[in-house]
């Protein structure tokens, strides 16, 4: 009796396309390619500001608390000081890929990165 | 009087074959339900490791029965039945299914060139299929956002190297059998 082999030659070809697969998925998800342009900031019900983040800035909004000051640097955004308690705005620390989101519940400001045809005006949870 | 008649299930030998596969996965199931891991989502999926081995034991409409049967009996144990994570089994069940539905039916094809595909290649294969209908139907059932794909690198990669694993372990059991016979 012939011990079997463990892997057959196709499975050997499965195995190393799967694996050579894997680079290009952190690529395309994680990499530059899914950087955002546009990041939409939400204020108290108000329509949505679209804000370019190729542009270095500060922008301030007024909430119901109080200012939140948001920074574009560099291609990214982020929250840099806030009136409410716990701060997880900024503890969300910077947003540059597509979809990422951010918010100040207290003050009403929400940031998501956009691309240039949002599906979507609000999404609920 | 007439009292009624007994209600009578009649069973085959092939029904108890799958009763007792699936009960052997949905063990291991319960099992690694109990082993934190340390990455939600993310589990080695070793019951799967059976469905392997009945695909290749008696062949891919055994496989399904068992795969499901863990699937909503498992549920029903857990207590996770007709939640979203029951939901999110189910579509990682008929997905990987329906994956090596189609690879069961090409490897004869395949074997003719000589390039035929053993437990590591489906279940590899099965394990990136399940993992990407989860998280399809996640983004389409449960949370409707587009970041939700940043996650599937770490998902893929964890059902590349489960699924080597589980692989293995399914050769090694079905050559041990083969052995036996």
């Amino acid at each position: 009796m012939t011990r079997t082999a463990i892997f057959t030659r196709a499975d050997i070809i499965v195995v190393c396309v799967a694996i050579l697969m894997l680079p290009w998925l952190y690529q395309h998800f994680w990499g530059d390619g899914s950087r955002g342009e546009i990041a939409r900031v939400q204020v108290a019900g108000q329509a949505p500001l679209l804000i370019p983040l190729h542009r270095s800035q500060r922008y301030t909004f007024d909430g119901p608390l109080g200012t939140s000051v948001i920074e574009v640097r560099d291609g990214r955004i982020r929250f840099v000081e806030s009136p409410c308690r716990n701060k997880l705005c900024i503890h969300s620390g910077w947003l540059q890929r597509n979809s990422e989101f951010a918010a100040c519940l207290p003050n009403l400001v929400s940031i998501t990165i956009a691309g240039h045809n949002p599906r979507f005006d609000s999404i609920n949870f | 009087m007439n009292a009624p008649a007994p209600l009578r299930l009649r069973t085959n030998r092939d029904d108890h074959r799958i009763a007792a596969l699936a009960a052997l996965a949905i063990t291991i199931h319960i099992i690694e339900a109990a082993l934190p891991s340390p990455i939600p989502g993310v589990k080695p999926g070793l019951a799967n490791v059976i469905t392997l081995v009945v695909l290749f034991l008696y062949g891919w409409r055994d496989a399904a029965w068992v795969s499901l049967l863990r699937v909503f009996a498992g549920s029903l144990l857990l207590g996770s039945f007709l939640t979203p994570t029951f939901a999110l089994s189910l579509a990682g069940a008929c997905s990987s299914l329906a994956m090596l539905g189609l690879v069961w039916r090409l490897n004869p094809l395949l074997q003719g060139i000589g390039f035929k595909l053993g437990p590591v290649g489906f279940s590899v294969l099965g394990a990136c299929a399940h993992m990407t209908g989860q998280i399809i139907t996640a983004r389409l059932l449960i949370i409707p956002h587009d970041g939700l794909f940043h996650l599937l690198p770490l998902f893929i990669t964890a059902a590349v190297l489960f699924g080597i694993v589980s692989g293995i372990i399914s050769q090694l059991i079905l050559s041990r059998l083969r052995q036996e016979q």
